[in-house]
């Protein structure tokens, strides 16, 4: 799906979050242009999962906007959001346990494909669900462990699955929450590799502490710190940031 | 990060779907048994049996659709094969009276019909929440329809129920439905026809998004499904189902009564789906020939058979919550690794031990039954070819140790055997060597 | 009129109490563990029937105290050795292990003490009228189970407002994630929570076995109005629960006494033929046969329309 017109992919004004008494997310304003990489980090607490829940539909703000390509997302549910193209990934690992690695990626593809709740026909004849999810399992290189139920498979592994469920429909706008936490080295750089491979031609948001993998990425950061951005920019501009370097206290992993 | 590429003589086609042929193949050899059966088995009672097994498979595969395929938990589910039993029931009493150019043949449609209206109504309200609320709800729906069934009497015949007459119906080449044995045709016409349609929804896109839904309701809306249509649907269609087969017990039984839509039948399908195993298409089946067996022959060893039944469906729920076919799946890996023959005899020496505290345990369970319940029957019983006298202490003292006794060493034999089993699959399950592990 | 107004407040009030006797017990497993004990109405018939059994051959005031420890016992085994099994297969296995045990306690009762109902007696000691009120005897028994109902009350509040233990209940009505941060010993509360849940329930069947029927089938009957209770109530709130329960024993109260139907409003439906056959059952239905059906249609529209309860802090 791609935008028609030149609004910003994602666009947030004033958000706002209260639970209760408490402000998680305390007057968001962030605008990412279609096809930017964009990376948000900050310490723990900031409000990034709240603010990707609210994106993506599981929170409804308290007040302020989120636009999709100029139509207002906020508050709607997350299926709505989802089939206006905008998919995400989760921190702890979020795949359809007793389904195997092919089932999991097959179901994703299905409503983007337009078969919807179709029950008249047979999906194991459908020659363009096989080839999509044939071509998605490849790209995250899990291709050889497609019977596995989902549940059985290595960290690592789910990870990967994981970003597949996320791009397997035809979401142009990903949101992907810390995809390379608890990965070794090795595992991080493939999955870096992959999220880029997979973010061409797309516009990508990521939660992330891997300041290497930030660096590494990202068109552009911001920083969230107790519920605000307290600067967004170029990732030179960002490192050489007072107030982050205050706010981190040089908290770049090694 | 390794290629893997193609090797050579691996499969070139991921997941691809067995063939027509053999997919036809498979289902007409399940025919052909289903026709030999009957010539096999040609007792009256065996063909009774089967007409039961045959309605019950249906209505246990129908709340499968909704159990093990949707994770929807359902207490109320008796109320579509009640109702669809009702208006089957009605529509042959009027046909009956109009002489309408219906045949019987085509009857259990209408319970289908009945279940299809009713699942989307009472589905619609049901399915607007989901785990022990929705368990709730169809419970309270549930009792509600089986209170009205008392109230309404002309609707449900009251105490009576509402009597057919299959034989006074028009028939398709003369068969009357007289013959025990042309019921069992139509049933297992039916069922094949149903359980081959059940199957079917299962490989298609809506199958596939029911189990996602079961598995992980979140993600599957982040995958752009809306959950409450998704579970409203198979409700629906689970009622249909449930309500050929209400409609086919009418026929059956040739009576429609109150008792097939409450709480009991409710909670038979229940125990029934869940001992056979939920994962499984074949899980219900093996449940409902299971559980109607139990029925009629222990009903005849004992008078509390309720009760076998009840603590064999908390064992299953405990220990193997997959349920029998879930036991069995279970070994494929290994089966397929050969593994299998490693594990095997720790099954089997954990059986032993097993037997002696059942036997234990039933002992207990009948002398008690004969001091409670069966006093006037004296106190000299005969358990397991053994004369015993319930008054005395010694087979009471036997018991105990049997079951305690025995008990104790089945858990330990069952802990050995999941080790043995945990470790072959560890080795049917790595990844095949040639990928580096990281 | 006014007489079977008076009469019938009173019996809804004690109704009430000794549905708030289970409930308290229900909402608090249901809150703490997350499962809805399908088996809470199944010791509260264990109690009536231990009850009926040790005051034949004891005495009816021994049995009011060894009954609900007998059957508290039996809860806590229950939970430890079953319930703590089967949760780490999920929801519906605990569900349905709840659901097994209902079955499985009915068929046990059935079994020793056949399927019709007990000669379950009123203590001689109690069994005089308290006082007339117009021209009807009330029952001094039922004004000591009112009593006693009052009375655990007032000390389940005491032990949960002034106590330690009651504490820990108060937070995991609430915030049961947190209990287990805090220290607290998580699977011996649970334990200790559900024996006291399953005590509470046997008391209201011991007590209420002589004055209502002690029958096989108390459980089936009973069970449906508990969950409406604790439903209506709230998740987490035990004055919800409170609050419910008198509710819906006046209700169901007033209801089983009442012979009023459409009929008795507007008069008999005239006219023969199916359609008018099957509606004059509806015209002519009274309330009091409604009122099995009541607890059932509530349990429907509040978890339809308000699935929070009356004062619940969560949904389920």
């Amino acid at each position: 799906m791609t935008s028609s017109n030149n609004n910003p992919a994602l666009e947030i004004s004033g958000l706002q979050k209260r639970f209760g008494s408490i402000e998680i997310i305390r007057g968001v304003d962030l605008s990412i242009p279609v096809g930017e990489r964009h990376a948000i980090i900050g310490p723990n607490g900031a409000g990034k999962s709240t603010l990707f829940n609210l994106i993506s539909g599981h929170l409804a703000p308290t007040s302020g906007n989120v636009r999709l390509h100029g139509t207002e997302i906020g508050g709607t549910a997350p299926q709505q959001i989802n089939r206006r193209g905008l998919s995400r990934s989760f921190q702890v690992t979020n795949v359809f346990p007793q389904l195997t690695v092919w089932e999991n990626i097959r179901c994703a593809t299905l409503w983007a494909m337009g078969y919807k709740y179709s029950f008249w026909h047979s999906i194991d004849r459908l020659a363009d669900v096989r080839a999509r999810t044939e071509e998605i399992l490849t790209e995250i290189n899990l291709l050889d462990r497609w019977r596995m139920p989902a549940g059985v498979l290595t960290y690592g592994e789910q990870r990967a699955l994981e970003i597949g469920l996320t791009i397997a429909g035809s979401a142009d706008t990903l949101l992907f929450d810390e995809p390379t936490a608890g990965m070794s080295r090795a595992e991080t750089e493939r999955t870096v590799a992959l999220i880029r491979k997979v973010s061409e031609k797309r516009t990508l948001l990521m939660i992330e502490h891997d300041m290497g993998v930030v660096f590494d990425l990202a068109d552009r950061i911001s920083v969230l710190v107790y519920g605000q951005i307290i600067a967004s920019d170029t990732p030179q501009n960002i490192k050489a940031n007072r107030e982050v370097q205050q706010a981190y206290l040089g908290t770049e992993v090694a | 990060m390794s290629d893997i590429g193609r090797m050579p003589g691996s499969d070139p086609l991921y997941a691809r779907p067995r063939s027509l042929v053999s997919t036809l193949a498979i289902w007409i050899v399940i025919a052909a048994i289903l026709l030999i059966l009957p010539q096999v088995f040609n007792s009256g009672l065996s063909i009774t049996t089967m007409c039961l097994m045959g309605v019950t498979i249906i209505f246990a595969l129908s709340y499968n659709m909704l159990l093990g395929q949707t994770g929807l938990l359902s207490f109320g589910h008796a109320v579509f094969f009640g109702l669809g039993g009702f208006l089957t029931a009605h529509a042959l009493n009027t046909a009956r009276l109009t002489h309408a150019p219906l045949p019987l043949e085509v009857f259990p449609l209408v319970g289908g019909a009945a279940g299809l209206v009713f699942g989307i109504i009472f589905g619609a309200v049901s399915t607007r929440r989901s785990g022990t609320a929705f368990a709730m709800i169809t419970l309270g729906i549930g009792e509600l329809v089986s209170s009205s069934a008392l109230i309404l009497r002309h609707a449900f015949g009251g105490e009576e129920g509402i009597s057919v007459d299959r034989t006074q119906v028009l028939h398709l080449f003369g068969i009357t439905f007289g013959p025990q044995t042309q019921v069992y045709y139509l049933i297992a016409g039916w069922g094949l026809v149903s359980a081959g349609a059940m199957y079917a929804l299962t490989r298609t896109p809506f199958g596939r998004i029911c189990n996602a839904v079961r598995d992980n309701p979140d993600r599957a809306a982040f995958i752009g499904y809306n959950t409450t249509t998704v579970r409203f649907i198979a409700f629906s269609l689970a009622g249909l189902f449930a309500g050929i087969a209400g409609g086919l017990a009418a026929v059956n039984f040739e009576i429609a009564t109150s008792s097939s839509l409450g709480a009991t039948q409710s909670g038979t399908v229940v125990l029934m789906t869940f001992i056979g195993g939920v994962g499984n298409f074949a899980g219900p089946i093996i449940g409902a020939i299971l559980v109607t067996s139990m029925q009629l022959t222990l009903s005849d060893l004992t008078s509390v058979w309720q009760l076998y039944f009840g603590l064999f469906f908390i064992a299953i729920v405990m220990y193997a919550p997959s349920g029998i076919a879930g036991m069995v799946t279970r070994q494929i890996p290994l089966f397929r690794a050969n593994q299998l023959q490693k594990v095997v005899p720790y099954y089997l020496m954990a059986l032993v031990p097993g037997i002696i505290a059942f036997i234990g345990g039933s002992m207990l369970i009948e002398m008690i039954n004969r001091i409670a319940a069966h006093a006037a029957d004296g106190p000299e019983m005969s358990l397991y070819g053994v004369a015993l006298n319930v008054t005395s202490p010694l087979p009471w003292i036997v018991a105990c140790v049997l079951l305690v006794g025995g008990g104790w060493l089945f858990r330990r034999a069952v802990r050995i055997s999941l080790n043995a089993y945990n470790e072959a699959l560890a080795i049917a399950q790595a990844p095949s060597t040639g990928r580096s592990v990281s | 009129m006014i007489e079977i107004i008076f009469i019938s407040t009173l019996n809804g009030i004690l109704f009430g109490m000794l549905l708030f006797l289970m409930a308290s017990g229900l909402t608090v497993i249901f809150s703490m563990m997350g499962v809805l004990n399908f088996a809470h109405a199944s010791f509260y018939m264990l109690g009536a029937f231990f009850g009926f059994e040790i005051s034949r051959h004891v005495g009816f005031w021994p049995g009011l105290i060894i009954a609900p420890l007998l059957v508290g016992g039996i809860g806590m085994f229950v939970e430890r050795y079953g319930l703590r099994q089967v949760h780490k297969h999920g929801h519906v296995a605990e569900l349905l292990f709840t659901f097994g045990l209902t079955f499985i306690i009915q068929e046990v009762v059935q079994m020793v003490w056949g399927k019709l109902a007990v000669d379950y007696r009123v203590p001689p000691m109690l069994d005089f009228p308290a006082f007339t009120v117009f021209s009807t005897q009330y029952p001094a028994y039922k004004i000591f189970e009112l009593l006693t109902a009052i009375a655990i009350f007032l000390v389940l509040l005491l032990v949960i407002k002034r106590t330690r233990v009651g504490l820990v209940v108060q937070a995991a009505l609430s915030h049961p994630e947190m209990v287990g941060m805090l220290g607290h010993n998580v699977d011996r509360v649970f334990m200790l929570v559900f024996g006291v849940g399953a005590g509470l329930a046997a008391v209201a069947g011991v007590i209420a076995g002589p004055a209502l029927v002690t029958q096989a089938n108390m459980a089936h009957s009973l069970g449906p109005i508990l969950f409406v209770v604790v439903v209506v109530g709230g998740l987490g709130s035990l004055s919800g629960a409170f609050i419910a329960s008198l509710l819906i024993g006046l209700l169901q109260t007033f209801a089983v006494a009442s012979n009023a139907s459409l009929a008795d409003l507007f008069g008999e439906l005239t006219g023969t033929g199916m359609f008018i056959a099957h509606v004059s059952d509806i015209w002519n239905v009274t309330v009091a046969q409604l009122s099995a059906v009541m607890p059932y249609l509530l349990l429907v529209l509040i978890l339809i329309f308000r699935p929070r309860g009356l004062m619940g802090t969560r949904e389920s």
